[in-house]
Parts: C-alpha cells; sequence; structure tokens
C-alpha cells in the first residue's frame, strides 16, 4: 500500500479483513474495547499491518 | 513608449519572469502536479499579495491538497453521474426557440431540440449559424465589414432590381437593374453581368437594362424563366443565406443564417481564432477532431446557460470526450456509442435485443463479461466503486 487509498479500496480491504477477523484470524493489533470485527480492521489498517494487498 | 516607461515594464517583466520560476521550484519541491494556467495564477496572487517565501510554500501546499481532493477517484461512476447532471436539467428545458432583437431576425434551435441535436451529432443541424469577427485593424471599420457582409451574405437579382416586367407580346423579360442598389451593397458590376451571362444563354445587355428570351417560345417557360431570373444568385458563400450585421462592444460582428467556416476562414482581414460556427461537423472536417470536442462541450454548455441551468463542465466534457475519443464524432446511442459496444449483452440490453443476440449468434461472438451491465446480466457483482477493487493476502518476503 504506498500510494493513499481510494475510498472504495478501504472500504474492500476493511470488509475482506472484517470477514477473516470474524471466522477467527488472529487481529495483528492489541484489541481495543470494541470486538466488532469492523471497528479491529479498521484500526489495522490504520496502523497498516493488514496482510492484504490491493490488485488494479 | 518612453524610455523610463519602458524599462519600468522591463523590469517588472523580469521580475513576473523571476516570480514565476520561483513558483514552479516550489510546486516542484512539493511534488505537485499542476496544469499550466495553475502556476498564472498562483504567479499573479503572490505578485499581487507580495507574499514571502513561507506564505507561498503554504499557498502551493494548500491548493495542492485541495486539488487532489476535487479529483475523482478510481472506480468512481462518473459516467453514471455525468448522465443525471445532464439529463435532470434537460427535464426542465422548456421547448422554446429564441430570437434575436432587432429588425432583422436570425433564428437559432436552441433548448432541448438543440441539445438533442448535439448530442446525436447530427450531420445536418436545424439551424446552422455563424459568428464573424474582424481581425484588430476591421474591428471599427464599418465600411469593411460591411462590404464583407455582402460579399459573404446571399444576394439574389430581385434585391438588385429597379424594374422588371414580363413582356407577353414579345416574348422576353426586360429588367432594369438598380445601380444605387448595386453601390450600396457594394456589388461589382461587371461580376453581376458575368454571372447572369453565366446562367442564361439568351440575354442582351444594353448597359443597366437587361432583356431575356426563353429557350423555346412559349408562356410557360416565359413564366419560369421570369422567376429564374429573380432568384439568380449574385453574390454570397455557398451555404450561406441572411446576414445581420451587428456592433457588439465597440466591434463590428457578422451573423449569418446558414454556415461555410472553410471557405470563410480563407477570406481576408476575418479573425481566424474567435470566427466559429455551430455546426460541429463543419469544424471537425475544417479544424480537427479536438476543436469539434471543445466545440461539443461550448455549444452544449451555452444551450444549457441558455435556458438558466448550470451543469459543471466536467460533466459535458465527459460527454464530449466519448463522442470524439475515436479521431471522429460519433452520436451517444443506437448508431453511435451504445451501438458499437464490444460486448453483445451491453449493446442488446441496451436497443433491438433480438437483432444483436442474433448476429451476435451466428457470427459466435465472445462477450468477456468486463462490462457492467454484463455483470447485471448474469448477477454478479459489478466492476465500479468497491467491485472494482481486487484483494490479494500479501506476499511474504
Amino acid at each position: 500500500m504506498t500510494s493513499k487509498l481510494t475510498r472504495f479500496e478501504k472500504a474492500r480491504i476493511i470488509g475482506a479483513r472484517a470477514l477473516q477477523l470474524s471466522m477467527g484470524a488472529k487481529p495483528l493489533v492489541k484489541v481495543p474495547e470494541s470486538l466488532d470485527p469492523i471497528d479491529i480492521a479498521t484500526l489495522e489498517l490504520k496502523k497498516k499491518v493488514i496482510p492484504l494487498d490491493i490488485r488494479k | 513608449m518612453p524610455i523610463n516607461l519602458w524599462h519600468e515594464n522591463r523590469v517588472l517583466g523580469d521580475f513576473v519572469q523571476e516570480l514565476e520560476k520561483k513558483v514552479v521550484k516550489i510546486i516542484k519541491k512539493k511534488k505537485a502536479n499542476f496544469p499550466e494556467s495553475f502556476i498564472q495564477d498562483i504567479t499573479e496572487a503572490a505578485k499581487r499579495h507580495e507574499l514571502t517565501d513561507k506564505e507561498l510554500t503554504e499557498l502551493v501546499g494548500q491548493i495542492k491538497k485541495a486539488y487532489e481532493r476535487a479529483k475523482v477517484e478510481d472506480g468512481e461512476a462518473v459516467g453514471t453521474v455525468a448522465a443525471q447532471s445532464v439529463g435532470e436539467p434537460g427535464t426542465q428545458m422548456t421547448m422554446r426557440t429564441f430570437h434575436y432583437a432587432g429588425v432583422a431576425e436570425l433564428n437559432v434551435t436552441l433548448g432541448l431540440p438543440r441539445l438533442i441535436e448535439i448530442v446525436d451529432a447530427r450531420k445536418k443541424i436545424s439551424t446552422p449559424t455563424m459568428a464573424i469577427f474582424f481581425e484588430e485593424e476591421f474591428r471599427s471599420d464599418e465600411e469593411f465589414v460591411r462590404k464583407m457582409a455582402n460579399k459573404i451574405g446571399k444576394s439574389t437579382m430581385k434585391d438588385i432590381i429597379k424594374d422588371f416586367n414580363i413582356n407577353y407580346a414579345e416574348m422576353n423579360v426586360i429588367v432594369e437593374l438598380n445601380l444605387e442598389k448595386i453601390e450600396d451593397k457594394r456589388l461589382d458590376y461587371d461580376d453581376i453581368i458575368a454571372r447572369i451571362e453565366k446562367a442564361f444563354k439568351r440575354v442582351h445587355i444594353d448597359n443597366n437594362i437587361l432583356s431575356f428570351e426563353p429557350t423555346t417560345s412559349n408562356i410557360r417557360e416565359l413564366r419560369l424563366l421570369a422567376d429564374k431570373i429573380r432568384d439568380l444568385q449574385i453574390s454570397g458563400v455557398k451555404n450561406i443565406g441572411k446576414v445581420v450585421i451587428r456592433k457588439e462592444e465597440e466591434e463590428w460582428v457578422i451573423h449569418t443564417e446558414g454556415s461555410n467556416l472553410g471557405t470563410v476562414l480563407k477570406m481576408e482581414g476575418i479573425d481566424k481564432v474567435r470566427t466559429t460556427t455551430n455546426d460541429i461537423h463543419e469544424i471537425e472536417k475544417v479544424l480537427g477532431i479536438e476543436a469539434a470536442r471543445n466545440a461539443i462541450i461550448h455549444e452544449a454548455q451555452r444551450t444549457m446557460e441558455e435556458q438558466g441551468l448550470t451543469v459543471d463542465v466536467r460533466h459535458i466534457m465527459l460527454v464530449a470526450d466519448m463522442m470524439t475519443a475515436d479521431g471522429k464524432v460519433k452520436s451517444i446511442g443506437r448508431h453511435g456509442i451504445s451501438g458499437e459496444k464490444a460486448s453483445v449483452l451491453a449493446r442488446a440490453s441496451f436497443e433491438e435485443t433480438g437483432k444483436h443476440l442474433l448476429r451476435a449468434s451466428i457470427r459466435g461472438e465472445i462477450d468477456h463479461l468486463t462490462g457492467i451491465i454484463e455483470n447485471i446480466i448474469i448477477g454478479q457483482p459489478i466492476p465500479l466503486g468497491t467491485g472494482s477493487v481486487g484483494v490479494v493476502m500479501k506476499q511474504k518476503k
């Protein structure tokens, strides 16, 4: 993830990662108060630790 | 120009040039990719407000931010948004034709019919018209402009006739030319005579009295001849009819009914930059595809504005780009863009479904399902917005 992500890319990545988390993947950040996978995925994206790439 | 003023101007020029260099340098440092006009605008602003280097850097930074924010993102449905943005105001357009003020009226199609004409890329538009401007030295020269107007505008015999008689006894038509009118219209007498002699074989010319004889001597022929004489064109550019001369802000401008850009541009004293026509195909033929694109944008926007509707240019630019992307002006719709799509399903979903499906099956066409419509039809997520993004697991390093 070099350049800035578009809002579509953000949504797509957060969605894909949240699905992984909901199915039992280990979070790569310290889980915040909220256990919502989307919140966790958003935080992961913010910290740039999501193991996903965009393919155009 | 006095020396000291000249010197001042030169110094000012140097200053602006230096400032512009500085602006370019800062823009480069900020890694911004601005259009040319931005650089000039920023330089202008820096000069006017006497910005310090720090302020200038901040300005460029802020402009860069705003510029990037204004760009559309990949995957945005620009086409759909453009269609809605032009379509909605289109519903409010009234069917109205606009008349120029003044005695001699020129009719120009405007409103919805005109917009449809533009988008359909009609070959024959209903009211072609030109606006002819003149080079600087002739702009306020009424005499010259009037001469040009008579050269360009259509004149027929009936405009310069003083007396017209059909003599049934001697089976001829006697015409007396009105020399004053010829003078008034700045026409050339010899030119007119040459044209008459070319058009009619059996004519006797005695100064300004002309007598015509029909080829066969009967009343029907004589009457037909009379009509033919009256309607003989004696001057004017092909395809151009009536002309109207108007003074617009200290300069004379000719408006015409009908259009012939190629010929008019070759005439002397014409401002080749501003003279224009509303016939997009003619612009394409004479000036090329980029000019045609600009003409589409200009005409569409003007038509909307005249009705008091404002549409962001970028929507219209997208339409114009689609229409001209192939190097020739194409219409939107069955015979143009929609009818030439690569995908069978996309074409079939627009119009003439049966025809397209039948033809595709005969030819064995393959649909790669890369477009929006195809994927809607087969019930898949569409390649737009979030759907246009592919996600893969990161490669382990």
